[in-house]
């Protein structure tokens, strides 16, 4: 090649030199003949002709090898291209306006669903779940002794662990902090087939009770609470108040269902007592398949083993709560085990979205290469003449057609660079803004896989829009060039149909697009304005959670909340305050088996069975601002030793009483001696999002759980309600709570308002960013459909001015016009309304609250794109009336 | 007026090139010059077409080139017909002759037929 290319360099300067040697020999003759030196070597060179030319055309007689021909055809595009700023910039923008959005939605795709997780073997993870299809449960948490009995019987897994995450305190030297913790059991590690950086991971001898207390970190944590420090193993560190021995060190980036887990302690599970986990959901449990099993073949395995498991473990599936042998053993109708690619369910509801992203900026990136299309073709359509003469002097037609490619690659690959810029910062503010939302954010970058996409795309795009121009080059036109504009033979008619397609393809991608957007932005909007059945304004709220060693006895938890809780509602500017269990509006369900007095179970009907479970401090209906819709809201005759009161929710009311008065009726938590008695009902809360139903809730005095059941939450929310912003009650907050306790971190200090915009970041960010692709696209469409008229305008100013000589009215040329645009407009709009209509069911499981099909936004979008078309096409239209006939005339 | 140059492309100007090196080796100045002189000034051979015209004969091998010094002590390239450069000319030159009376019988058509 480099030979090649030296050959093909000597041959360029032999031309020069050739060139060079006629010029002075036509200078020398013309002196000699009595002319002045200056006037010969200037009448020499105008007979020579164009030198530059000259030597192109000459030059491309040698071009024979491809390489050669193909760095004259970009040297050549970048040349001419140079010539013509305004329509280089322009295009470029557009192209990597296009190109950009389609790597930075790529690289989230590639990240997030076809890149495997870090795992080895991945493939083989299966995400073992539970269900119980009689409570509407579809996913749910595995109890140990199932976890136990499905680890020793099944034969499709060569291993399964299980763990939970959790929240824990760490006491890294100096300021306690709150960090992700999972209790996991020992076959977790080799299951997930992952070994420590450092170190050991856990032992089956550490789960059993009174084992030594042992944790594993992260390297994250490992850098950032102990710098790296090598000789933390076997060290002690304070995790949740209890001395904890550090094993080992899990390599970066190690993860469970990306839950950004940053201690792993072991899950205590003595086999022996295996009977008294039962009904205990809260494992969720991992499995790696045997080699070469596949999923499908487990499953058949698994429904071998749920027809088996009662008659193993000998309880009757069919007891309700209280009665003897009550127990959820796995069976194949009320509640049994699910298997998932663990991958896919990570991924979950995000994998459509994702793709109504991509499909988005494809679109746009459609539009865009039908605007460089029409550009790349009005302006072959000027440089008619230039390419007739290069034709005349024998550049071939496959020349001229691998110039338009260079030139159209040339944009494309430029446009692409700038595009990948573009990405790299967009997908920085993207993951930085969607934190939360998107999951497997870290694998999210412009990695190989990315860079191939945008490569090929760019490829792809150039030859795709290099295609209008070339249909320039079919033979006649370029015979006819050197007589002819054009724009006034059978091929110009071509080109305009082909011209007018373009448009409205536009039009039709930017209306799907709009609608799309629109049914989004309307989604949002609903959830917005769900009621979450209090008064989310005014309200603050942050989390604060007991240490199980240093709070051993209830009596003392129920204390520090009352401390808590009075001391800042001492505050000057603060209204009221409580203390609750759960935070709306994104909790995962209890499903806590209740005993309901009086409820007589039928086969079809409701399970005994409460969503959620609801501890609370007195004050919290009041500083919540939950209407009471009947009976009472505790209140200080409730005392810690009286009788135990419980409040329930609408739902809950219309659920198990129906019709009659659930006041006075009682009610009974599963596993307790305690009966609990309704005094009031509320408003429903939105406890588990604002887009799903609400499910049952029992509300109980936190003040009396220590009484009446034993214990009492350590985990809980306050809830201040002030006219202060949150950030001015921050201080007084951590001084309360420092004061208190020191040792209590403060986590997710928020206002209410933000919590529930976080629990809705995912359609947020959707409707944003479908919202920003629509207005991309819509200006491209505006912009391709005023270029085109203005184009068309241009050439017809001849037929304009002689309209207007034979007496066409102004208004007449401007409905001339308009017409003809908003025609084009029409069409486009119809068969994007229809291409919407046909996609939009597609993507029915990212709306909210309005049909796919929805009127209100078909009918708006429809009228708003008429708007912005009639805009665009205004310009040209006014210009067309303003034609001087005599100038038009002249002109050709 | 000289003929137009569109009617001396390609296909008759490679004859007129090919016939006037039969008379020996030349460079692409001294081609204009000869084909000027020799048609008597109704020829003007614009270089825009000579050049490519020798490089692609060259490429296609009817002519051969190399640099020499002219009298002029100037560095100059010269063109010299190749053997298969000859046959080519004499093929073009029966086609032309064939065209050109086949043109000149449309001109001055046989008597019988006018009759």
């Amino acid at each position: 090649m480099t030979s090649f290319w030296r050959s093909h360099k000597r041959r360029e300067n032999d031309l020069d030199d050739e060139i060079r040697a006629h010029l002075d020999m036509a200078t020398r003759d013309r002196i000699a003949r009595g002319e002045s030196p200056e006037n010969a070597a200037r009448a020499a060179r105008r007979e020579f002709g164009d030198v530059v030319t000259v030597r192109e055309v000459t030059g491309d007689m040698w071009s024979g090898q491809s390489f050669a021909r193909i760095a004259q055809d970009v040297r050549w595009a970048v040349r001419s291209l140079r010539r013509a700023p305004g329509f280089t910039i322009v295009a470029i923008l557009t192209l990597a306006l296009g190109i950009g959005a389609n790597t930075a939605i790529f690289s989230v795709v590639n990240g997030v669903l076809l890149e495997p997780l870090p795992f080895p073997q991945s493939h083989q993870l299966v995400y073992i779940t539970s269900q119980f299809p009689t409570l509407g449960f579809d996913q749910f948490p595995v109890d140990a002794a199932e976890y136990l009995e499905l680890r020793e019987r099944n034969r499709s897994f060569q291993d399964v662990g299980a763990y939970v995450t959790s929240a824990v305190n760490i006491g890294a030297e100096g300021h306690p902090a709150r960090v992700t913790s999972a209790i996991v059991t020992a076959s977790l590690f080799p299951t997930l087939g992952v070994a420590p950086r450092l170190g050991r991971t856990f032992t089956p001898e550490e789960m059993l009770p009174n084992a030594a207390a042992v944790a594993v970190l992260s390297s994250e944590l490992w850098q950032s609470a102990f710098a790296g420090d090598r000789g933390i193993i076997g060290r002690q560190i304070d995790v949740d108040g209890a001395k904890t021995t550090v094993v080992g060190i899990m390599p970066p980036g190690f993860d469970v269902h990306d839950q950004n887990v940053k201690i792993w302690l072991p899950l205590t599970l003595d086999p022996a007592q295996r009977q008294q986990f039962r009904g205990g959901h809260f494992l969720l449990l991992v499995g790696r398949l045997a080699p070469n099993l596949t999923l499908a073949r487990a499953k058949a395995e698994l429904q071998t083993l749920l027809a088996q498991w009662p008659a193993i473990d000998g309880n009757d599936p069919n007891a309700g709560p209280g009665a003897p042998g009550f127990v959820h053993t796995p069976n194949t109708t009320k509640h049994r085990l699910r298997y998932d690619d663990l991958q896919k369910d990570m991924v979950g509801s995000i994998g459509t979205a994702l793709v109504v992203l991509q499909a988005a900026v494809a679109l746009v990136l459609l539009i865009a290469c039908a605007n460089m299309a029409n550009l790349l073709l009005m302006r072959a359509e000027t440089r008619h003449k230039e390419l007739a003469v290069r034709a005349a002097l024998g550049a071939g037609r496959t020349r001229l057609m691998r110039q338009f490619v260079a030139e159209s690659l040339v944009l494309s690959v430029t446009g692409a660079a700038a595009g990948l810029a573009l990405a790299y910062w967009g997908l920085h503010a993207l993951v930085a803004a969607n934190a939360g939302s998107i999951p497997r954010a870290a694998s999210v970058t412009l990695d190989a896989p990315v860079l191939v996409f945008t490569l090929v795309l760019a490829i792809g795009t150039g030859l795709l829009f290099s295609l209008a121009p070339l249909l320039h080059l079919s033979a006649n036109s370029i015979g006819l060039a050197l007589r002819d504009a054009g724009s006034r033979t059978t091929a110009g008619a071509a080109r305009n149909r082909v011209r007018r397609g373009l448009v409205i393809a536009e039009m039709a991608f930017a209306v799907m697009l709009v609608v799309g957007a629109g049914l989004l932005l309307r989604s949002f909007w609903n959830l917005m304005r769900v009621d979450s059945g209090f008064d989310r304004a005014k309200l603050t709220t942050f989390g604060v959670v007991l240490p199980a060693s240093t709070y051993r006895d209830s009596t003392r938890r129920v204390a520090f909340f009352n401390n808590l809780t009075s001391q800042l509602a001492a505050v000057p500017g603060v209204r009221s305050v409580a203390a609750m269990s759960g935070l709306p509006p994104l909790r995962q369900v209890n499903a806590n088996d209740t005993g309901i007095e009086g409820f007589v179970p039928t086969p079809n009907g409701p399970a005994q069975n409460v969503d959620y479970y609801q501890y609370v401090t007195p004050n919290y209906v009041q500083t919540m601002g939950i209407p009471v819709v009947a009976g009472r809201a505790f209140g200080p005759s409730d005392g810690p030793l009286s009788t135990p009161v419980a409040m329930i929710n609408q739902t809950m009311a219309k659920v198990f009483y129906g019709k009659s008065d659930p006041i006075g009726r009682r009610v009974q938590p599963g596993g307790s001696k305690t009966w609990f008695t309704i005094i009031g009902v509320l408003k429903d809360v939105k406890q588990g999002g604002v887009d799903s139903r609400t499910g049952t809730e029992l509300y109980f005095d936190y003040e009396q759980t220590p009484a009446s059941l034993g214990f009492a939450p350590r985990n809980m929310n306050v809830i201040i309600r002030s006219s202060l912003e949150p950030a001015t009650i921050a201080g007084t907050v951590r001084r309360t709570v420092g004061a208190l306790d020191p040792t209590l971190p403060i986590v997710q200090f928020r206002s209410m308002d933000e919590v529930f915009s976080d629990s809705v970041s995912r359609p947020r960010f959707l409707a944003q960013l479908l919202g920003i692709f629509a207005a991309v696209a819509l200006a491209l469409a505006a912009i391709g459909t005023y270029g085109v008229l203005a184009y068309s305008v241009a050439v017809r100013r001849r037929e304009l001015g002689i309209r207007m000589a034979l007496g066409s009215s102004q208004k007449g040329l401007l409905q001339l016009v308009l017409g003809q645009g908003m025609g084009l407009a029409a069409l486009g709009l119809i068969a994007g309304l229809l291409g919407a209509l046909a996609v939009t069911r597609l993507a029915s499981s990212l709306l909210f609250g309005v049909k796919p099909a929805d009127p209100l936004t078909f009918g708006g979008v429809a009228l708003f794109m008429l708007l912005v078309a009639f805009l665009a096409c205004l310009v040209p239209a006014r210009r067309a009336t303003h034609v001087d006939p005599l100038v038009a005339l002249r002109a050709e | 007026m000289p003929l137009s140059r569109i009617e001396l492309l390609q296909g008759t100007l490679d004859m007129i090139v090919l016939q006037s090196l039969r008379w020996g080796p030349r460079h692409g100045y001294g081609l204009v010059q000869m084909i000027r002189t020799n048609s008597r000034g109704v020829l003007q051979v614009d270089t825009g077409s000579l050049y490519p015209a020798l490089h692609r004969l060259e490429r296609e091998g009817s002519i051969d080139a190399s640099w020499e010094v002219s009298e002029n002590r100037q560095r100059v390239r010269v063109y010299r017909l190749t053997p298969f450069g000859r046959k080519r000319l004499a093929a073009e030159r029966s086609r032309w002759e064939q065209l050109s009376d086949a043109i000149a019988g449309i001109f001055t058509p046989p008597l019988q037929e006018e009759t």
